[in-house]
């Protein structure tokens, strides 16, 4: 049977390691609602990851390299929202060359700033649990302890939920992402809304990116990412481009990570690949229809 | 959904391009401090320094242009394939598994190399057709299937290069690697020349086939013209009687197919053992030259050509002169950045067409 104790330590790990998914999917959403398909979301967070780390090492304060990461991904952004609406580029293909660029750049920038001190652990953020969850027996520490960045991003995705759904700014974005002529019309600049919420993805990205480095394991490998841009950009597809769905489908792709180190632990032999596989399979199932009708912006990834 | 690109005077732009990102590629060099020299003496050493640099090389591009030539096959609808690399991974475990498992040692000579890569052009078909199924029947965005599909894939070869009950060789003793045995002689493809120091294999005259008759078939008959409608107006080639479905799922197919045929060039010309990481990067490679042939298949072959070189010298330059392969990387980034950029601006101006 499944103890109190390994199942807290489950959910705890689920909701650690759905939160770089979930600041990249929230990020993802916003822009997609916008009418912007970003695919960059993987150099996006990659770029958090490395600059956030290479800021922490270089001045010994995490919350410096957290800054250091969120600026360093602005002209990533910059460079994507340009693409995708000034040049009215393809944004898929735009979006894939920017993660070649930036896996190439921060692989490069790792071996050359770190060089042999590769294994060098980075300075990083500290655990913190809520006072009263916190207390709770068996579960306040497994659960609630959790790197502050976790409730920051829970609370900003409770923010985005609320701004998109009862202010204008969420309607302006809404309505770029359906009728770009009617915001043309009512004299709003799409194009800036589109900017704006691809800078918001950005941000989110790196966010989540530095959450991975010296949030949750206090060093940076290359290609850290591993694909968790993809899974975000899949979250928002599954969560069928509304807020508290994707906060669902990262939660599920976290819990499927997670049972890579539980199911072992509990003495489950399940092939290791197949476990490492299993969030890509059920994003793979999620983004085939099998939970539904999709619905997604009626412009998605035309420019304006 | 996604702009196509256009065949003609974006030539000129693609040159440009890569023009510019070697360019830049040598003053990263310069800024790592590597000296030039070592790094030139290094990448033609790896390229064009002898026999087997130059075989080694080709059939690298072989690899490329095969991707290469699906993306393009597939983009003439506009369907974007950027599931290279899972199509590769999967063609590699269908070959490795003919090859050691089918019994094939019997058969006439011939079939014990051609039926392992029957078998990978069928699995990459059906991992690239799957994505073609999905985007017909659920309207699944094709990029994000594909590339989940790569993720998987990659993943699946990892488990069967673990599993002594899937590929892994038998466990001899406690070093005995993660990797499948090694397939026999008789499944390795044929070389073209009897010269053992230039080791180009079958799939080079065999790529070239592929490339003429799929040239043929988008520019000469109706597949092609078929194909380009249905990627300009979906709609419309419906209306025309065009089954837009059954092309879509072709095209995927094929894509598909020419990814897992690679995987077998890949397996059967060159490394002859399955192992953990077999298709590296080779699928986004192949992906970049089709994007920057610009839809036209001759396109294809000049910048598989170019990245095939470009990777050997690479690997070359970071064994010899310790340039980090990273830099090839950021070159490649830079031009796909740049093509994307550019395909608009050229649109605009009316020189494509």
């Amino acid at each position: 049977m499944i103890s109190a104790e390994s199942a807290a330590v489950f959910i705890g790990s689920s909701i650690r390691l759905a939160t770089p998914l979930l600041m990249g999917g929230i990020g993802e959403l916003v822009s997609e609602r916008a009418g912007v398909l970003n695919m960059s979301v993987e150099g996006m967070m990659l770029t958090g990851a490395f600059a956030g780390a290479v800021g922490s090492w270089a001045t010994g304060q995490p919350i410096l390299g957290l800054a250091i990461g969120l600026l360093a991904v602005l002209p990533v952004a910059l460079l994507q929202a340009w693409l995708s609406n000034t040049l009215r580029a393809n944004q898929i293909v735009s979006g894939i060359g920017i993660n070649i660029l930036v896996l190439g750049v921060t692989t490069l920038g790792y071996r050359e700033i770190f060089g042999e001190r590769s294994s060098d652990e980075i300075p990083g953020f500290g655990k913190w649990a809520p006072p009263l969850l916190g207390d709770i027996p068996v579960f306040g520490q497994a659960v609630f302890l959790q790197v502050w960045i976790v409730y920051l991003g829970l609370a900003i995705a409770v923010a985005t939920m609320l701004v998109l759904r009862f202010t204008a700014a969420g309607l302006a974005v809404h309505a770029a992402g359906m009728e770009p002529g009617a915001v043309d019309k009512s004299g709003l600049s799409v194009n800036r809304i589109r900017y704006g919420a691809v800078l918001f993805t950005g941000l989110m990205s790196a966010l989540g990116g530095t959450f991975l480095s010296i949030g949750d394991i206090h060093t940076f490998t290359e290609g850290m990412t591993r694909g968790a841009g993809y899974l975000a950009i899949a979250a928002v597809i599954f969560g069928n481009w509304k807020v508290g769905r994707t906060i669902g489908a990262c939660l599920l792709f976290g819990a499927a990570t997670a049972l890579q180190f539980q199911l072992p632990a509990m003495g489950v032999d399940i092939p290791n690949a197949l476990l490492i596989m299993l969030p890509y399979l059920l994003a793979f199932l999620a983004v085939a229809g099998l939970v539904g009708r999709q619905s997604a912006p009626a412009s998605l990834t035309v420019p304006w | 959904m996604s702009r196509r690109y256009q065949p003609g005077p974006g030539i000129l732009i693609s040159i440009g391009a890569v023009a510019a990102a070697v360019l830049l590629g040598i003053v990263l060099i310069a800024l790592i401090g590597v000296p030039i020299g070592d790094a030139v003496d290094a990448f033609v050493d790896g390229t064009v320094g002898s026999a087997y640099a130059i075989a080694a090389s080709v059939n690298r591009s072989v690899v490329f242009a095969l991707v290469g030539i699906g993306f393009v096959f597939a983009n003439r609808a506009n369907l974007t394939n950027v599931g290279g690399e899972g199509q590769i991974a999967v063609g590699g475990i269908a070959a490795t598994a003919v090859a050691l498992y089918g019994h094939v040692a019997g058969l006439p000579p011939g079939l014990p190399f051609v039926l392992p890569m029957l078998a990978a052009v069928a699995a990459g078909a059906l991992w690239g057709g799957l994505a073609g199924i999905l985007k017909t029947r659920a309207g699944t965005n094709e990029v994000i299937s594909t590339l989940l599909l790569s993720f998987i894939a990659v993943w699946l070869l990892y488990w069967c290069v673990q599993s002594n009950a899937l590929l892994r060789q038998p466990m001899t003793n406690s070093a005995t690697l993660p990797e499948s045995l090694e397939i026999s002689d008789i499944t390795k493809l044929p070389l073209v020349t009897a010269d053992p120091s230039l080791p180009l294999n079958i799939g080079l005259p065999l790529t070239l086939l592929i490339a003429v008759v799929v040239a043929i078939l988008l520019t000469r008959g109706t597949v092609g013209l078929r194909l380009r409608a249905i990627g300009l107006n979906p709609v419309a080639a419906r209306r025309a009687g065009i089954a837009t479905e059954w092309y879509a799922v072709a095209a995927m197919l094929v894509a598909g197919g020419l990814g897992g045929l690679a995987g077998a060039l890949m397996l059967q010309g060159d490394q002859y053992v399955l192992k953990d990481g077999f298709s590296s990067g080779y699928g986004f490679d192949g992906l970049v030259v089709g994007l920057l042939a610009r839809g036209s298949v001759v396109g294809v072959i000049a910048s598989a050509l170019l990245f095939g070189f470009l990777r050997s010298g690479g690997i070359s330059m970071e064994l010899q002169a310790g340039v980090p392969s990273a830099v090839v990387q950021i070159i490649q980034g830079i031009i796909v950045v740049a093509l994307a950029g550019a395909a608009y601006w050229m649109e605009r101006r009316g020189t494509t067409r």
